[in-house]
């Protein structure tokens, strides 16, 4: 007989009390389970349960005080948000949803308890084993349709525009340096190959060497941390030196994101805000696109309508009024519809190939400026969350999953879509799926659209009046 | 490998269809890696299926390096029951084929047969693979716009460390025994090949190099240059271009015990890939890190590739396939290193071909 593996994460305030209260009371509970007792339902993060699934789990349930009755004021309201958010992103890489339950049970309620293990029980009993766990030697691979390219044709721009806006970008940023307003300018430069990359200009005569084109690809937020907070995170708040910076109206919306987060002060930036028509197809970019370098504008930029940056202290080109809106045409948008459409079983498979091809060479983090822990969760030697396998198929897919999602869940309400981290992957894993369906999750479930104001991301607040319980 | 002289080698001419027959046959009978296309991106990978072999591609994503020295391998297994403790030691090889080998690729062989085989202690791991694999290269048609091979002492139709080589010619392709074990292999093809004769003895003109190489001494006097500050400023810290690299031979050993998928407890020692690029690579016990700063690792990626490895191990680690350019999120460029030390630099973007002196 099938006996599924189902793990109970229990707040000992509450629900694990609530399990004995139901034992004391002589009420029937299934067997199959084995309680976790946790101090408090916001101790259980979103990385042990997906690890819980990576060991063979075929059900997790998450048993927590009623919302107003935590122990700790507010853990229960963390669990709360966090878990609808990890359902749907567990549920986009192919895990039934039902495999994940949040409840509440207080202390004095056995029969509630009974009654929620054995519902969960029987639905778990309903879908059989998940086949979430790849196991060793096992390869799983599919044949991923890529989606239609749309055929937008982007309206082609004269030079002279450019060169404008080169020009303006060049004469502010020599006058914050000669007016010694910043120590240095992050802008952009071209390499002798032509290509367009992210440079430091440190003195008035070299702000020639800058430049503004299609290709400025790189959100130079990400450089930001460690320029203006170079002892590490969050202990230099006052007095540090100041930059200045080229920003896009995608990478505005990071400022806004890191100072609702206090990486940096507002005081110790001065911004240089570009209009902006769209970025192109960099040379990097998914393979199957490779057609379209140096042609099509990026996908992302076919779903963005955003032309002015959000923040800026210098505004430089005026915005473009004739373009069309665009938003939704993008093979992304498509292929998250397509993936949405998709059975779980199928979806695990595609993400599976997906990941396969991950090397871990953590270029999608490097290049993040969301990511700013000083050591990365799934990279610290003193707690192993993910292992050190690698490779094609195998045990080392679990690894290789755990990281991507984590990372896209640690992202979930702070990633603007600058999908910086699809364009440094050196395999082309579409990470910006994960991101983008996210961001549009807790648009859905908290009206939350991370930098579009200086509000800190949901899941580092309470639950307000109308963010409901899913 | 004993190698074959240049004047008595077996030459073939082989038809596309040819090789694809051949390639089919030898699936069949060994484990046969060659260039696949996985979503748009072409990947060295094992072969099930002779249809998914590519003939046409230019430079897979990842060089050869992974078959022989994978990005993690278990070293060994220990196994631990109520009774007793089992080592269960690192599974034999088969021998495999090896098909598309570009000769960049192959070159990087001299660094890591280097560290590997011909220094002490012999590395057993790698010893064994590289025995068991018959490499069958494939010229490259053309250098890409980030290859420098002919710097490095390659070139795109090098036979160095290959068994056979595949090489285009007029409408199919010659196929040329290297070393005795390949013309095994040829000789064994099932179907009749005819002779194949060069209509000149490659005498090619000597490539001008694009960029100019460093001798070993004008590496000493660049050590403190504030260059390195200002190039790695825009580093990111990941490790892309030391996982891409031909040469990049770094590893970690890791302990680790595993779950098997019936609950069972395994111990596993892990050898995985790792990378002085990375900001953890040089942190010691107790948290210090000797290479704290991007312009500190950034310099040594370049000085173990041209100096330490070379004063050690003798060749360069650097078969100049530029893949690094290539996966290079913020366009660090090795070919602009080369440039600062020798002091010169690429006269003109559209014309490589001239060097000019700053």
């Amino acid at each position: 007989m099938y006996r599924p593996k189902i793990i109970a994460f229990l707040c000992t305030w509450c629900s694990y009390t609530g399990a004995d209260t139901a034992g004391i009371a002589r009420l029937k509970s299934p067997a199959h389970f084995r309680a976790v007792r946790v101090p408090c339902s916001g101790r259980v993060s979103p990385e042990l349960i997906m690890r819980t699934f990576d060991q063979g789990a075929d059900g997790v349930l998450v048993l927590g005080c009623h919302i107003g009755e935590c122990h700790y004021d507010s853990g229960n309201h963390r669990t709360a948000k966090r878990m609808p958010v990890l359902r749907s992103l567990l549920e986009f890489a192919g895990l039934e949803p039902q495999r994940l339950r949040l409840d509440w049970v207080s202390a004095s309620e056995g029969e509630r308890f009974s009654r929620i293990a054995t519902e969960f029980c029987n639905e778990i009993l309903a879908l059989g084993p998940a086949r979430w766990r790849v196991s060793e030697d096992q390869y799983r691979t599919v044949k991923v349709d890529r989606p239609p390219i749309s055929d937008y044709t982007p309206p082609v721009f004269d030079q002279t525009l450019f060169d404008k806006q080169t020009d303006g970008m060049r004469k502010a940023a020599q006058e914050l340096l000669s007016s010694q307003q910043v120590d240095c300018v992050i802008g952009y430069e071209e390499d002798q190959r032509g290509r367009t990359r992210p440079t430091f200009v440190y003195q008035p005569d070299d702000c020639s060497r800058l430049v503004w084109n299609q290709s400025c690809t790189h959100n130079l937020a990400v450089y930001l941390s460690k320029k203006l907070n170079p002892n590490g995170a969050y202990n230099s708040l006052r007095g540090g030196p100041s930059v200045a910076v080229v920003v896009k109206p995608c990478d505005s919306r990071t400022i806004n994101v890191q100072l609702a987060e206090n990486v940096y002060t507002r005081e110790q930036l001065h911004i240089i805000g570009m209009t902006c028509t769209g970025v192109k197809v960099q040379p990097r970019s998914n393979g199957y696109l490779e057609s379209l370098q140096g042609t099509q504008l990026q996908q992302r930029c076919l779903d963005c309508s955003e032309r002015t940056p959000l923040v800026y202290d210098i505004l430089v080109g005026e915005p473009p009024d004739d373009l069309p809106d665009r938003k939704g045409i993008s093979s992304k948008a498509l292929k998250i519809t397509q993936l949405n459409a998709m059975s779980p079983t199928e979806r695990m498979d595609v993400w599976l190939s997906e990941f396969d091809r991950c090397i871990r060479c953590y270029a999608c983090r490097q290049a993040c400026p969301m990511c700013e822990c000083p050591t990365c969760l799934y990279e610290r030697d003193d707690s192993l969350w993910v292992s050190a396998v690698n490779g094609w198929g195998g045990v080392g897919l679990n690894e290789k999953r755990t990281f991507h999602l984590g990372r896209a869940y640690h992202l979930a309400g702070r990633c603007i879509g600058c999908d910086e981290c699809e364009r440094s992957c050196p395999v082309g894993i579409p990470i910006s799926y994960l991101n983008q369906m996210l961001a549009s999750e807790m648009e859905t479930l908290y009206h939350h659209r991370a930098g579009a104001s200086l509000a800190p991301p949901p899941f580092v607040t309470i639950l307000s009046g109308e963010e409901g319980l899913t | 490998m004993s190698r074959i002289q240049v004047a008595e080698r077996t030459r073939k001419y082989i038809s596309r269809e040819q090789v694809l027959q051949w390639l089919a046959q030898l699936t069949g009978e060994m484990g046969l890696i060659a260039p696949k296309d996985i979503d748009g991106y072409v990947f060295y990978r094992k072969i099930d299926d002779a249809d998914e072999i590519l003939l046409d591609y230019t430079k897979p994503v990842l060089s050869i390096k992974d078959v022989f020295f994978p990005p993690s391998d278990k070293l060994f297994l220990i196994e631990k029951s109520a009774e007793e403790l089992k080592l269960l030691p690192h599974p034999r090889l088969k021998e495999q084929v090896l098909f598309g080998v570009r000769p960049c690729d192959a070159h990087g062989l001299q660094a890591l047969d280097a560290v590997f085989i011909s220094a002490e202690p012999v590395d057993p791991y790698y010893t064994q693979r590289r025995e068991n694999s018959i490499l069958i290269g494939a010229a490259c048609r053309e250098m890409g716009p980030s290859c420098f091979c002919t710097e490095m002492g390659s070139s795109p139709d090098d036979t160095q460390y290959m068994d056979l080589m595949l090489t285009e010619v007029d409408g199919g392709y010659s196929l040329e025994a290297i070393t005795e074990r390949g013309c095994i292999l040829l000789n064994r093809i099932s179907f009749p090949l005819e002779d194949y004769y060069p209509k000149k003895p490659a005498e090619s003109a000597p490539a001008l190099p694009r960029y100019p190489y460093p001798s070993i001494e004008s590496w000493l006097d660049h050590f403190s240059d504030k260059y390195w500050e200002d190039m790695s400023e825009r580093c990111l810290s990941c490790r892309a271009c030391a996982y891409v690299c031909p040469t990049c031979r770094c590893f970690d050993v890791r302990d680790e015990t595993q779950t098997g998928d019936d609950g069972s407890q395994m111990y596993a020692r892990i050898r995985c890939w790792d990378s002085c690029t990375g900001s953890a690579y040089r942190r010691i016990a107790g948290g210090h890190n000797p290479r704290p700063e991007e312009a500190q690792r950034l310099r040594n990626r370049f000085y173990c590739k041209f100096y330490y490895f070379s004063q050690q191990y003798g060749p360069d680690a650097c078969t100049g396939c530029g893949r690094c350019i290539d996966v290079c999120p913020v366009g660090v460029d090795i070919t602009e290193v080369l440039q600062h030390i020798t002091g010169t630099r690429v006269a003109e973007q559209n014309n490589p071909a001239e060097v000019g002196v700053l």
